[in-house]
Parts: C-alpha cells; sequence; structure tokens
C-alpha cells in the first residue's frame, strides 16, 4: 500500500518539492533583508526596550520607536501582500492533494480495480490518508515555522501577531488549516466523485468555514479585556503588547460613548478644552499576551473538523461501487 | 427434478445469490436474483445494457452491498472479506487501470495487495502478447489494456474470475485475441468463469452456463446443454388459442404469421409433445432472443399499466 500511495503521488509530491523551492527562493532572501533592516534600524532594540507593560510612559524614545515602526511598515508595506497568499495555501493543498484521492479513482473506475484485490477498503482508506495527512503536516509545519520568522518583524512592527492577517499564517494554526483542507477535499471527492467538482466544492466549502470562525468564532474565544485611563495621565497603552483591539473611544463620566475610535490626551494638568470632567479613554481589547490559547483554541476546532470530515469520509467509501 | 439441480446440491458453488436484490433510489438494478453457479463452469451472464449485470458482478465482487437478500462466493460474503477477495478476479467495465503505470508498475502493485501472487505468470502473458513492459497502459490499444488487466486478474490466481464487458470496446480481431487468450488460461486453472455481455455471439462458443437477466431480474439460468435439451421450436398451424399444447410446460414466445404460429416452449421432459406441431432444436440465440424478447413485452406493459 505504502508502495502503491508513493508510486501514484510521486508527481504531486515533486511539484509540491518546486513549489517550495520557489517559496524558498523568495521567502529566504527577502526575509533575511526584512531582519536585517530590523536589527539595523533599531527599531528591534527600541521594541524590546518598551518591555511588555500594559501602559508605559509617553517618552521622547517611545515616540521614536513608533515613527521607525512606521517607517518600517512603509518599506515593506508591499510584503505585507506576500502574507495574503499564504493565508491560501493551504486550501491549495487541501485541492491538490485531497480532493482527488477518491474522486480521481471513482472518475477513473480505478476503486474497482484497487478495492478488488485483497486489502480492504479501509486499510486503503487509512493508509492513503494517512500518508498524504502526514506529508501534509510535514509540509504545514514547515511552512508555518517559515511565515513565522519571515514575518516575525513586519508583525511586531504593526498591529502584533492577533491581527486578522497575521494570526492566520503563524503559530500551529496554520497546520490545523491544512488538514482541515486536505480532510475537507477528501471527504468532497467522496461526495461528488470527480475531481474538479470536487476541488470547487472544497474551496468554497474551506472558504465558508474559515472565515464564519475567523469573523465570529474567533473573537469569542475569551472574553475580551477593558482597559481605561485617564486623559490627564502620562501612561499610554503600550504599542509593543500586540493586543488585538476591538474598539476604543471616550467616554464620559456617565460611561456613555462620545468619541468612537479616537483617543484624547495626554493634556498638560488644567485638562483638556472643551472635555466634559470625568471624561476617560476606554478600549476593548484581547491581550496580545493570549496568542498561544487563542491558537491552541483555533487549531483543535480546525482538527476536530478534520477528524469529523475523515470519519465521514470513511463512511461514504463503504457506499462507492 | 433435472440432472442439473440433483448435481448442484453435491457440487461445490463458485456463486450464489439468494432473492438478491439492489436498489438505487427508487428504482431496483438488481430484484429476487437467486442463482447458482456450480464451481469449473465458465458462464455467460446475458443481458441489455441496463438489465443489472454490472450490478450483479459488483454485488459477487462485494464492491456493493446488497439492499436485499445475499449473495456468497464459495460459501462465503464476499463483503469486507479479505480471504473471499483473494479467491476472486475481477475485471470491471472499461478494463480500468492506472493510466500512469506501467504494465510493470502494475504487476507490482499487485504484488504489494495480494498475499498469493503470480509475478511471472503475468509476466509470461504479457510478454508472449508482446505487450510493451515500460510504456504507461494509457498508451496502450484497447485491446492491449484489457490484455493486461486479464493478466492482473488471473496473477491472483483466482477460483472465480469476473470479467464485466471484457470485450465491449474492442474491435473484432483483438476480442477474438481476448477470448483465446480467456478460455486457455482457465482450461489450464480450472477457474470458474463469469463473464458478461449484451452480445451474446461473443459467448456462445466459450461458455457451457449461461444467466439471463432482463429488466432487472433473472430470466434464464442453467447449463447450455440442459436447456437446450430443455426447449424446443414448434412450428403448426396458426393458433392463436393461449392454452399450451400438450407435452409443453410452458410457452416461451408465440409468433404468428397468417398462416402459422411458432412457439419456443420449455418442454416436458417425460411427455411427448402434441404431434400436430413440428418440432425443431432450438440454437442458443434463439433461446436467450425469445427470453429477452418477452421480458421487454412484459415490462413494457406493466410501464403502460396494460395487463397481458
Amino acid at each position: 500500500m505504502i508502495w502503491l500511495t508513493w508510486r501514484q503521488h510521486r508527481k504531486q509530491a515533486l511539484f509540491t518539492l518546486i513549489a517550495l523551492a520557489v517559496v524558498a527562493a523568495v521567502m529566504v532572501p527577502t526575509g533575511l533583508a526584512m531582519h536585517h533592516r530590523y536589527e539595523r534600524s533599531g527599531l528591534a532594540a527600541c521594541l524590546a526596550d518598551l518591555g511588555d507593560a500594559q501602559m508605559i510612559r509617553q517618552s521622547e524614545a517611545a515616540v521614536h520607536c513608533q515613527a521607525l515602526s512606521h517607517q518600517f511598515q512603509q518599506q515593506y508595506s508591499d510584503l505585507a501582500f506576500v502574507a495574503i497568499l499564504f493565508v491560501i495555501l493551504p486550501v491549495f493543498v487541501g485541492l491538490f492533494f485531497g480532493a482527488p484521492l477518491v474522486a480521481r479513482e471513482v472518475e477513473q473506475g480505478t476503486h474497482r480495480l484497487v478495492w478488488t484485490q485483497s486489502v480492504s477498503r479501509r486499510r486503503w482508506a487509512l493508509t492513503k490518508f494517512g500518508l498524504v495527512g502526514g506529508v501534509t503536516v510535514v509540509l504545514a509545519v514547515l511552512y508555518a515555522v517559515g511565515v513565522s520568522w519571515w514575518f516575525g518583524p513586519l508583525v511586531t512592527a504593526s498591529s502584533g501577531r492577533m491581527g486578522y492577517l497575521s494570526f492566520d499564517v503563524q503559530g500551529v494554526a496554520p497546520v490545523g488549516y491544512t488538514l482541515f483542507a486536505v480532510a475537507l477535499g477528501v471527504f468532497a471527492g467522496t461526495l461528488w466523485r470527480k475531481v474538479l467538482p470536487a476541488m470547487g466544492a472544497a474551496l468554497v466549502g474551506f472558504a465558508a468555514v474559515r472565515l464564519t470562525v475567523e469573523t465570529l468564532a474567533r473573537p469569542r474565544y475569551m472574553s475580551p479585556k477593558t482597559l481605561t485611563f485617564s486623559p490627564q495621565s502620562v501612561l499610554r497603552p503600550n504599542p509593543a503588547t500586540g493586543d488585538w483591539v476591538y474598539g476604543q473611544g471616550v467616554r464620559d463620566a456617565a460611561g456613555h460613548l462620545v468619541a468612537s475610535g479616537a483617543q484624547i490626551g495626554p493634556c498638560a494638568p488644567p485638562g483638556c478644552g472643551g472635555v466634559a470632567a470625568g471624561s476617560y479613554n476606554w478600549q476593548l481589547y484581547q491581550p496580545g499576551s493570549r496568542f498561544w490559547e487563542f491558537q491552541a483554541i483555533e487549531t483543535g476546532i480546525f482538527l476536530a473538523l478534520t477528524v469529523l470530515l475523515v470519519a465521514l469520509a470513511i463512511r461514504r467509501l463503504r457506499d462507492i461501487a | 427434478m433435472t440432472t442439473n439441480d440433483q448435481g448442484a446440491h453435491t457440487m461445490e458453488l463458485a456463486l450464489e445469490t439468494g432473492a438478491l436484490g439492489k436498489r438505487y433510489g427508487r428504482a431496483w438494478a438488481l430484484r429476487d436474483c437467486s442463482l447458482h453457479l456450480p464451481a469449473g463452469r465458465v458462464a455467460a451472464l446475458v443481458g441489455p445494457n441496463g438489465a443489472g449485470k454490472t450490478t450483479l458482478l459488483h454485488l459477487a465482487v462485494g464492491l456493493l452491498r446488497p439492499d436485499a437478500g445475499q449473495v456468497r462466493v464459495f460459501g462465503r460474503d464476499p463483503r469486507d472479506d479479505t480471504s473471499v477477495l483473494a479467491e476472486i478476479g475481477f475485471v470491471a467495465q472499461d478494463t480500468p487501470l492506472y493510466r500512469d503505470f506501467t504494465a510493470v508498475d502494475l504487476i507490482r502493485m499487485g504484488g504489494k495487495l495480494n498475499r498469493r501472487w503470480d509475478a511471472p505468470l503475468a509476466r509470461d502473458r504479457l510478454a508472449s502478447l508482446g505487450i510493451p513492459p515500460d510504456r504507461p497502459v494509457g498508451r496502450l490499444s484497447g485491446g492491449q489494456r484489457a490484455q493486461v488487466a486479464l493478466a492482473l486478474a488471473l496473477a491472483k490466481r483466482p477460483r472465480l474470475l469476473l470479467l464485466d464487458e471484457p470485450i465491449a470496446s474492442l474491435d473484432p480481431l483483438a476480442r477474438r485475441e481476448f477470448m483465446q487468450a480467456l478460455m486457455g488460461a482457465v482450461a489450464e486453472s480450472g477457474t470458474t468463469v463469469l463473464l458478461s455481455s449484451h452480445l451474446l455471439a461473443d459467448l456462445e462458443r466459450a461458455c457451457d452456463y449461461l444467466i439471463v437477466l432482463q429488466t432487472a431480474r433473472v430470466q434464464l439460468v442453467g447449463a447450455v446443454d440442459d436447456l437446450l435439451a430443455q426447449h424446443r421450436t414448434l412450428v403448426g398451424p396458426r393458433s392463436t388459442d393461449t392454452g399450451t399444447p400438450r407435452g409443453v410446460v410452458s410457452v416461451v414466445r408465440a409468433r404468428h404469421t397468417d398462416r402459422q404460429s411458432t412457439l419456443l416452449v420449455r418442454r416436458d421432459d417425460d411427455a411427448v409433445i402434441d404431434p400436430a406441431w413440428i418440432e425443431h432444436d432450438v440454437t442458443l440465440e434463439d433461446l436467450v432472443l425469445a427470453y429477452l424478447a418477452e421480458a421487454d413485452t412484459r415490462a413494457t406493459r406493466t410501464a403502460w399499466e396494460v395487463t397481458a
């Protein structure tokens, strides 16, 4: 079975290696340049100096550091778009590894050849799914480690790794996405039994589930924290914590939101002109320190879906003839 | 009880089905199928397209799960039992093969997927047929691909060989070569064979057992010699009388011209047929066509909700 799986998929493996080499050829030089620039400009050092305190004193150094961040982001803003490519990479693995696994066999009728040898359908399925799944895990880990390294400076210089695009390509979540995409492709193949419709269905399904989880579920994994601080305070939120800010604004003494998306201060001791007494700055956020908790929950959801889809696919196989 | 039926009790059965049925949605692809195929026979499974031949073969090789009744191969259920699968050589319709594999790859694959595997047998067969070992089978001719598929099925050294329309897509020369190769191989090994076709002519010379399927039901089953002995064509003066003539068990098919009637009948072994009729032997083709035509008429009547 192992030999057969290798013989059937060796072309795919070769193409995957070529694709990996191409991606690496782009990532390694740009990543090195970015890391170099990050260190040399002093951005790395100044961000480290800001520490991980929630609030910091608004100092000359902090302002300078923010300027450096902006400069860095401007310089590499084009590369941030490459990250979009990384977001959709898992679905390609699902389309090209997962969807044809059963669908091509049925489309070409070869399931009638391979399932009528002396190997049970279940063993055939477990071996194939296992091997393809294993290769997928290796690829996904490589991808996650590589992208985390490559994207690190840009993410730290901007809004942090809890943000929408950066959360999705770092940590362990990409492994969950990729396995889910493959399982979805396999399952779609047992339903449509033709490669192209299975690929189309897997693509639509993957996008739908990912978007749903990302927009509806993820913000609710843990209850967000609230931060309030006075306009007169010299302490401001630390930009280096990498918090995921849901919303911010100014509230009056009664707690009503009077200005959305804005913050005021720091003002000199007499108070800020035109702002009612007792007003305060307000921010609703997920702390950046919750990154790994969020990654674990997100990955868990997609791994559970993967297991479910594989079980359903094996069930469906029994009815294919 | 005929001699054949008595034999079936003592003889090993390669394939046995009881009230077997398979449904797709609400339509039955095979219904109430009860038949015995004794070991050592070469059986033709005949019927028009859509009669249920492929469904029966897929049930026999465990690809499909029955919705009714049961199927046994050498007394065991072929579904999810790899020890039964090991006894069956199966060549599916259109002889599916991994098109980018070479013949050598396919033989190697068979070795990996079967405990009993006669690779030299497959290699010798393909070598003697002049099939290139190192070319992807997708680039071989249809006849060559069918030969590769047959060689793979035979390399399992199966006790039951099932072939689903193996020659339907071949040209006449390749058909003859395929049938010769098949008959040569099974004559040596004593393998039981069941091969389906919608054309009887292809199988007539090779087979000694016959199963006729039509509209999802078994219309006729038995050893060819017995079937020929049991049936007669009767020719006599025109008579549209629906009763059966003396010495006849049933009229399978009646045709009438202005002057005479021709009946294909199943005769009573122990009785003499009414001498008003002139008796002729039947050919296998007459027999099959009569059963198929009769079943067809019945099905049409049912569809139009007209009673006979």
